[in-house]
């Protein structure tokens, strides 16, 4: 699906100046420290996905830099998920489709991986327009989050 | 890693490691009730920590979603303006 195309058609139709997207022409590459079956893994979902007792996320959130754990325990029927950007009908029904955190516990058992990490993370949904602030402050304290848990890998996964 | 259902932004944020799903937004990891499903998306995207030596590879997900989803993505770009 051609997302880039089909979104600045969009904006034109509707006035806007052409977006000035992202592109980077190089990437770094962290080589995995020990193997998949001892790696702690984290996963990040910014798919409007929280806790029912958490407050729900703004479903047409801008510039929303909240951060939300979710304990690795969480049961799977205990999420609910607010993002008008996406339909949510199959994360309602079930989180795995956006937040396969039942799985991940699975493969932690069965040895795939050596663990879930204690925390896990739902946040950076809905339209952030702010890249400076994500490049120099929120994602580098994501990061370093991260790092106090001693994970790994991080999976991020976009709705 | 970086588990993607937009290919073309995937390829310009070029992110360390990424797996490409083809799939509509909200179902990255396939569709609701289908364990089996969300169990080998999951280990495919794992495993690029194992296999990926070039930066920014984006493999491709191989299993295809079965079904046109173009009227999906209409509706979620209409929400995705920038007003």
């Amino acid at each position: 699906m051609k997302y880039v195309e089909r979104l600045a058609h969009r904006y034109g139709q509707q006035g806007f100046p052409p977006y000035q997207w992202t592109i980077n022409t190089e990437a770094p590459l962290t080589p995995l420290r020990r193997p998949l079956a001892e790696c702690r893994v984290a996963m990040l979902t910014s798919g409007g996905v929280s806790r029912c007792a958490a407050p729900s996320w703004d479903p047409d959130a801008r510039n929303d830099f909240r951060l939300d754990v979710i304990d690795a325990d969480a049961p799977a029927d205990d999420f609910q998920v607010h993002d008008s950007y996406y339909e949510t009908d199959s994360a309602v029904e079930d989180i795995n489709c956006v937040f396969p955190i039942e799985r991940l516990r699975e493969f932690a058992t069965e040895g795939v991986i050596g663990s879930v990490a204690e925390r896990q993370w739902s946040g950076f949904m809905g339209r952030i327009y702010k890249r400076q602030h994500v490049l120099e402050v929120a994602a580098p304290a994501f990061a370093a989050e991260l790092g106090r848990d001693e994970v790994d890998l991080a999976l991020l996964v976009p709705a | 890693m970086l588990l993607s259902t937009g290919l073309d932004l995937t390829q310009q944020v070029l992110p360390p490691r990424s797996l490409f799903v083809n799939h509509p937004m909200g179902n990255p990891f396939g569709r609701p009730g289908d364990g089996d499903q969300q169990r080998r998306i999951l280990r495919a995207v794992l495993g690029l920590a194992e296999r990926v030596t070039v930066p920014g590879t984006i493999e491709m997900w191989p299993e295809p979603w079965g079904e046109d989803f173009d009227d999906v993505i209409d509706r979620t770009l209409g929400a995705m303006g920038p007003s």
